[in-house]
C-alpha cells in the first residue's frame, strides 16, 4: 500500500459513456473524413485513392482563400462591436442602482434563444431589395429615393451578416461579463473608494484587469465560433462574387450540394488548420501578457 | 464492498446503454422493417408472375419529398387491397442527401424513390436504379411526351425512372389586371401580344412608364433562365464546357428588360413574388402548371380570376421522377406501382384533382377539347400546354446540367443587376465552373 489514493479501475466505467459517445460520433467521423480526403468520391461510385490530389487542389483554390478572408472580415465586423456592446451593457447593468436591470438582462439575452437560421431568414426578408421593410422605411423617410440592393454590395452583405451574429451573441457575452463582474470581490472596490478613486479609475484599474480571465474565455470561444460561421450567413446567401461566403458554407456547398465528398473532406481539414492557426495565435497572445 | 462494486458496474452499464439507446432503437426498427418486407416478398412475386391480373399483395416503401405521393399510394391501395404502401416524406432540400446516404449504406432503403428534375441527372447513371427497360418499361412510356420520357433515361438509353406528369409553364395573369393594362383578358390575344421578347420589352416599358413604375409586365428578367434552360444546347459536350451562343442573345434581352423597368425584379418563389402574383402588381407571371398552390384560393375566391397565356417559347419547370431501387426485394410489386402511375387512370385522376398536367400524350389528347377546371373557369388551359410541351426537345439529364445552369444564373444574374458586359459574365462563369468541376475542360 504505497499510496492511499484509490486506483481501482471503476472510475473508467463512469467516464466511459462520454468517451464511447465521442469515439462513435466524434472521432470516427473525423478519421473517416481524413480517409475521404485522400480519395475521389462522388457518393455514387466507390471511392478511388488519389493521394494528395485534393489537397493540391485546395492549395490552388482561390475560392477557398476568398472564403477565409470573408470569414475573417465578418468575424471582425461582428465581434468588435459585439464585445464592446456586451462589456458596456454589463458594466451598466451591474451597477447597484439601476432600475429594471433584471428585465434588461433578460431582454438582451432573448436573441440568443432564436436559432441562427431563423435570424438569417428574418434579416434577409428585412433587407430584401424590392420588398424589404428596411428599404420601405428608408424610402418613406425620404433618406433614399430608390431601393438599396443590399445583397448586391459586398460590404453591405458582410455588414448584414455581421449584424445578425452581433445581435445574436452580444446578450450571451453580456451575461458572461456580468458573471465575471460579480465574481470580483467587493472589498477591492471598497478599498478603492476609501482611497478616493473615481468611477472611471475604478473601472479602468480594477474592473478591467480583474475581468481578464473572462475576456480570454469570451475571446477564444468567439475565435473558434466565429471561424465556423455557417447557418445565418447561409440564409443570407453568397453575396455578389461570393463575397459573403464563409469557409463552412464553402465546405457545405462542395460536399452536400455538388456531392464532391472527397474534396469537401479536404476543405474540412483546410478549415481545421485555419482554425487551429488562429486559436494558437490567440492562445499565444494571451500568454504573452502574463 | 461487493454490493458497491456491483452498483458501480450496474450504473455505468446503464449510463452506457442509455447513450446507445438512440442508435439501438433505430437498428431494431430497421431490421423489423426488413423482416416484414422479406416475409411479404414471396406473395408479391407470385402475384406479378401470374401475369399481374391476379390480386397483388405485399408491402412497398416509397421515399419522396412531395406530399401528393400519398394520394398516389391511397389510389393504388384502393385498387389493390392486398398491398400496403408506406410513403415516407422528407420535405425540403435535405431529401437528396438523406436518400444518397441510405443508398450508399444499403440499409433501410426504400423500394421506390422519387427524384426531382434538379438532381435526377446525378442519380440516373448510378448503380442504384433498376433498368426498367428490361422489365418492359419502354412500353409504358411509348405514348409519353418526348421530353418527359427522355429525362428518365440513363446515358445508355435505358429507362430508369418514370414521371407521372409533365410540368409545362405559361404566363399566368389576373383577368382584371390584364384588361386594365393589356386591354384584353383573352388568352389567345395576350399570347399574340407577347409572342416575342421584343414585344414584351416594348409593351413592358410602356406599362412601367404609364403606371409611374408601380406596375410591371413580368416578374423578373431571371425568368428567362427557366424559360430558356431546356431550349438551349446542353452545357457539357464531350467533357467540354459548351456555352450555347443563344445565351448571349438571351443575356442582352434580359439587360433590356431590366433597363426598360419591364420586370419587378422579384425572384421566382420568393415572398415578394408570391405577393405580386396575388395582388396583381405584376401583369404576367411565368410559372409552371404545378405552382397553382402559390395562389391564395381560400373559400375559392380565386376561381375564375386567373388565365394562362403562352410564353414566347414553351418551357417546363421541375418534374418528379420515380425509380425502383436496384436491390429491392419487391421489384415486381414496385414495377406494378410504376405501371399504375404511368397509366391513364391515375393521370386522369390526378389531372382532375390537382390540375397537374399528365406525362402521357394519350391523357392529354383525350382531354384536349373537353378539359375544364373550376379554377380557370371556362378557359381550357390544357390545349396550349399540350402544344408547348409537345415541342420541347427531348434532352437527357446529365450530372452537370442543373449545377452549371445555376452557376450561369448567378453569373448572368450579377451581370444584369450590375450592367456587366457579356464577356465579363462569361469570364466569371467559366471561373466558377472550372473551380467546381475541375474535370470539365474550359477554354
Amino acid at each position: 500500500m504505497g499510496s492511499k489514493i484509490n486506483k481501482t479501475h471503476y472510475g473508467y466505467y463512469f467516464i466511459a459513456p462520454f468517451f464511447i459517445g465521442f469515439a462513435v460520433f466524434g472521432l470516427a467521423p473525423i478519421l473517416y473524413t481524413l480517409y475521404l480526403s485522400f480519395m475521389k468520391w462522388d457518393g455514387f461510385n466507390d471511392p478511388v485513392y488519389v493521394g494528395v490530389a485534393n489537397y493540391t487542389r485546395l492549395l490552388h483554390d482561390s475560392f477557398f482563400y476568398q472564403t477565409i478572408w470573408n470569414t475573417l472580415i465578418i468575424w471582425v465586423l461582428s465581434n468588435a462591436p459585439q464585445l464592446v456592446l456586451a462589456l458596456l451593457l454589463a458594466l451598466i447593468l451591474n451597477e447597484k442602482f439601476i432600475r429594471g436591470k433584471h428585465f434588461f438582462r433578460a431582454v438582451y439575452f432573448f436573441p440568443h434563444i432564436i436559432t441562427p437560421v431563423t435570424l438569417g431568414v428574418i434579416f434577409s426578408l428585412m433587407f430584401d431589395w424590392q420588398t424589404g421593410s428596411i428599404n420601405k422605411l428608408l424610402m418613406n423617410l425620404g433618406i433614399v429615393n430608390d431601393p438599396v440592393n443590399w445583397f448586391n454590395s459586398p460590404w453591405w452583405s458582410r455588414v448584414i451578416a455581421s449584424a445578425v451574429i452581433c445581435w445574436q451573441y452580444f446578450g450571451f457575452n453580456m451575461i458572461v461579463f456580468i458573471a465575471g463582474l460579480q465574481s470580483i470581490p467587493s472589498e477591492v472596490y471598497e478599498a478603492a473608494e476609501m482611497d478616493g478613486a473615481t468611477k472611471k479609475q475604478t473601472a479602468l484599474h480594477i474592473t478591467l484587469p480583474l475581468l481578464r480571465p473572462v475576456f480570454l474565455f469570451v475571446f477564444i470561444t468567439s475565435v473558434i465560433g466565429g471561424l465556423q460561421l455557417f447557418d445565418a450567413p447561409l440564409m443570407l446567401g453568397d453575396g455578389p462574387g461570393n463575397t459573403s461566403r464563409t469557409m463552412v458554407m464553402y465546405l457545405y456547398q462542395t460536399a452536400f450540394k455538388n456531392f464532391d465528398y472527397s474534396y469537401g473532406a479536404a476543405v474540412a481539414y483546410g478549415i481545421f488548420i485555419v482554425v487551429m492557426f488562429f486559436t494558437a495565435i490567440t492562445a499565444k497572445a494571451s500568454r504573452l501578457k502574463d | 464492498m461487493k454490493t458497491r462494486k456491483w452498483l458501480t458496474m450496474a450504473t455505468s452499464v446503464v449510463l452506457a446503454a442509455s447513450l446507445m439507446a438512440g442508435c439501438g432503437n433505430n437498428g431494431n426498427n430497421n431490421s423489423a422493417a426488413g423482416d416484414a418486407s422479406n416475409s411479404n416478398n414471396g406473395s408479391a412475386n407470385t402475384g406479378a408472375s401470374n401475369g399481374g391480373t391476379k390480386e397483388l399483395s405485399g408491402k412497398l416503401v416509397i421515399w419522396t419529398f412531395f406530399d401528393q405521393v400519398k394520394d398516389m399510394a391511397d389510389q393504388f391501395e384502393a385498387k389493390n387491397p392486398g398491398v400496403t404502401v408506406e410513403v415516407k416524406m422528407f420535405p425540403g432540400d435535405q431529401y437528396q442527401t438523406k436518400l444518397l446516404t441510405a443508398l450508399q449504406s444499403g440499409r433501410d432503403v426504400p423500394d421506390i424513390f422519387d427524384l426531382e428534375r434538379g438532381y435526377i441527372g446525378k442519380f440516373i447513371d448510378s448503380k442504384f436504379l433498376t433498368d426498367l427497360s428490361a422489365m418492359g418499361g419502354d412500353d409504358l412510356v411509348k405514348d409519353y411526351i418526348p421530353y418527359v420520357q427522355e429525362l428518365g433515361r440513363s446515358s445508355d438509353g435505358k429507362l430508369r425512372a418514370i414521371s407521372d406528369h409533365s410540368s409545362p409553364g405559361g404566363f399566368w395573369y389576373q383577368k382584371e389586371i390584364a384588361k386594365q393594362y393589356l386591354g384584353t383578358d383573352d388568352p389567345d390575344k395576350i399570347s399574340e401580344m407577347v409572342n416575342s421578347w421584343d414585344k414584351i420589352i416594348d409593351l413592358g416599358t410602356k406599362i412601367a412608364a404609364d403606371s409611374g413604375g408601380k406596375e410591371h409586365l413580368i416578374q423578373n428578367a431571371g425568368d428567362l433562365f427557366d424559360i430558356e434552360a431546356y431550349n438551349t444546347q446542353p452545357w457539357v459536350k464531350d467533357g467540354k464546357l459548351n456555352i450555347d451562343p443563344k445565351w448571349q442573345t438571351i443575356f442582352e434581352t434580359q439587360q433590356k428588360i431590366r433597363q426598360g423597368n419591364v420586370d419587378a425584379k422579384l425572384p421566382f418563389m420568393s415572398a415578394g413574388w408570391g405577393n405580386a402574383l396575388n395582388d396583381g402588381s405584376v401583369v404576367l407571371t411565368s410559372m409552371p402548371a404545378w405552382a397553382g398552390f402559390m395562389i391564395d384560393n381560400k373559400d375559392n375566391k380565386a376561381n375564375g380570376k386567373y388565365g394562362v397565356a403562352k410564353t414566347p417559347e414553351g418551357f417546363y419547370v421541375g418534374g418528379t421522377y420515380r425509380g425502383i431501387y436496384d436491390k429491392s426485394e419487391n421489384k415486381d410489386l414496385a414495377y406494378e406501382f410504376i405501371k399504375y402511375i404511368a397509366g391513364t387512370e391515375w393521370q386522369q385522376h390526378n389531372l382532375e384533382k390537382t390540375g397537374n398536367m399528365p406525362g402521357s400524350g394519350k391523357v392529354y389528347e383525350s382531354n384536349l377539347d373537353t378539359y375544364t377546371s373550376t379554377f380557370f373557369g371556362d378557359q381550357n388551359i390544357l390545349k396550349p400546354y399540350y402544344e408547348s410541351v409537345k415541342q420541347m426537345p427531348a434532352i437527357k439529364a446529365d450530372k452537370y446540367g442543373e449545377d452549371i445552369l445555376s452557376k450561369w444564373r448567378k453569373a448572368a444574374g450579377d451581370g444584369i443587376t450590375n450592367n456587366l458586359s457579356y464577356e465579363d459574365v462569361v469570364k466569371n462563369f467559366k471561373k466558377e465552373v472550372k473551380n467546381t468541376f475541375p474535370e470539365i475542360k474550359v477554354d
